[in-house]
């Protein structure tokens, strides 16, 4: 089983069923005043469609205001956690809009929407700590990553590019999360990050995972299904979804990167 | 991947935490919450009153409990490490003894890391345990090894192995996840964090070996948490 190759920094040619652009944070909707997501028309649908219902619950705190109207620390960790998620939204939108995502191998295209959506449930929970915290909802995805993604796009010409890509941008997740838990003062800020942290690696394990098999060839790709033939997975299988027995934080976003000016 | 812990990777625990001074920081913070219940306690007492006794008594206190959630915390932590790697290396034998049918090298593979991650695990919560003047853990969490013994004995095949091992990383995945807001180190905070990561990282891949979608939460829970 192949290295994965880093997602960034490679060569290919432009691909034409790269849309132009990442949705523009203005394509997203508001929703009940307060939750964001991306109209149901802008998302490819998709037979077998995952879906979930989400709600973060137990977010009561009283509402806390900043002080000297300067968001505080936790804050500013809280909208640079919404705009990764947002980042993460508008780059899988991107991705089921390719033939080879949306009409290709049907783990890796569920995944994609059902990742989408859960990236949109944690936007929404990130964006109401914020405003009971008394801070202001960031709307925009993260500016950093943004350039990152378009630069990337035009060399997104099969899956293991697309899966590379978002290995790459859920390493940073994570290991924000992971580097900015420690930074948080407020109670309910840090359980709400363990728990979007809980599910953010374990599509990090997953994408790794698969990335290697995509890059084993058509013996790999066929083991990427549910259920797969664990018989015949790699010995590499095993661990390559999980690389250190703890995760690092040396990709992590500082927590101002995402901050509402 | 580097151990964020370790002195020589980029950008270890809460920035610029080495593997020395996390166990060092982390005993000092300890120690200090000692120092500072101590120093509470001599303010009042010079200052005299009731109310002032009272207040250090309270700050006393409070210092003490934040204290113990730390160290019960790691105490608790390596107790599940332990039991974790003791469960990996008996499931190991026996495959090994052919007693699970044929194994193949991807759930062998798994094995091997997962018990590897389990038992770093265990040294780093010892280390904290040890730098904090406290025993270090060997023997598993008394309330989980009955339950997971008895689950084991009726292992026959790999599924039944792989079952039990997704139980096991549930609870620790979920253990960590609670754990975290009470925790009052940060460099605590970090070290349950990079654990709980890894752990959830091997629920993923277990649930994909098992047939199940490998991330079936929006928000990951605390439900199964060892207490």
């Amino acid at each position: 089983m192949r290295e994965l190759t880093p997602a960034l920094g490679q060569t290919a040619e432009h691909h034409r069923d790269v849309p132009a652009a990442l949705p523009d944070p203005g394509t997203l909707e508001r929703v009940d005043g307060e939750r964001w997501r991306v109209p149901r028309a802008a998302a490819p649908s998709r037979r077998g469609r995952f879906r979930q219902r989400w709600h973060w619950r137990g977010l009561a705190g009283a509402a806390r205001p900043t002080r000297s109207g300067r968001p505080t620390l936790d804050v500013q960790i809280l909208q640079t956690a919404t705009s990764l998620e947002l980042l993460a939204v508008a780059a899988y939108q991107a991705a089921l809009g390719l033939l080879f995502i949306a009409d290709g191998n049907a783990v890796v295209g569920q995944f994609a929407e059902t990742t989408m959506s859960q990236h949109n449930g944690h936007a929404d929970a990130f964006a109401a700590q914020t405003k009971s915290l008394g801070g202001k909802e960031q709307a925009r995805p993260n500016p950093k990553y943004v350039a990152v993604v378009e630069e990337t796009k035009p060399k997104l010409t099969g899956p293991a590019e697309v899966v590379n890509l978002a290995s790459t941008l859920k390493t940073v997740a994570t290991e924000t999360d992971l580097a900015n838990l420690a930074l948080l003062e407020d109670s309910d800020s840090k359980g709400l990050f363990a728990s979007v942290m809980g599910v953010e690696c374990q599509h990090l394990a997953t994408l790794r995972a698969v990335g290697a098999l995509l890059a084993a060839g058509d013996a790999g790709t066929a083991l990427i299904a549910i259920p797969t033939n664990v018989a015949k997975l790699p010995k590499a299988a095993g661990s390559v979804a999980f690389p250190a027995p703890f995760e690092s934080t040396t990709m992590a976003s500082p927590p101002e990167e995402g901050a509402v000016k | 991947m580097t151990d964020p812990t370790s002195s020589d990777s980029g950008n270890p625990l809460p920035r610029g935490t080495s593997r020395r001074s996390f166990f060092v920081t982390t005993g000092a913070g300890i120690g200090f919450l000692a120092l500072a219940s101590c120093s509470n306690d001599t303010k009042t007492t010079s200052s005299s009153g009731t109310t002032a006794g009272s207040t250090a008594a309270s700050a006393t206190t409070t210092a003490s409990t934040q204290k113990n959630v730390d160290v019960e915390t790691a105490q608790l932590a390596a107790g599940l490490e332990v039991l974790a790697v003791e469960t990996y290396r008996a499931a190991l034998d026996v495959a090994t003894a052919g007693k699970l049918g044929a194994v193949p090298p991807a759930v062998k593979e798994y094995v091997t890391t997962a018990m590897a991650h389990h038992r770093a695990a265990l040294d780093k919560w010892n280390g904290v345990l040890t730098g904090a003047g406290e025993t270090a853990v060997t023997e598993p969490d008394a309330t989980l090894k009955p339950i997971v013994d008895d689950a084991f004995s009726k292992v026959t095949d790999v599924n039944g192995a792989a079952a039990l091992a997704l139980m096991l990383e549930e609870i620790a995945a979920a253990t960590y996840q609670k754990a975290i807001p009470t925790l009052t180190s940060k460099d605590a905070v970090t070290l349950a964090g990079s654990i709980q990561v890894v752990d959830a990282q091997h629920v993923a891949v277990l649930l994909f070996v098992s047939g199940r979608y490998p991330v079936p939460e929006v928000f990951a829970k605390t439900d199964k948490a060892a207490a």
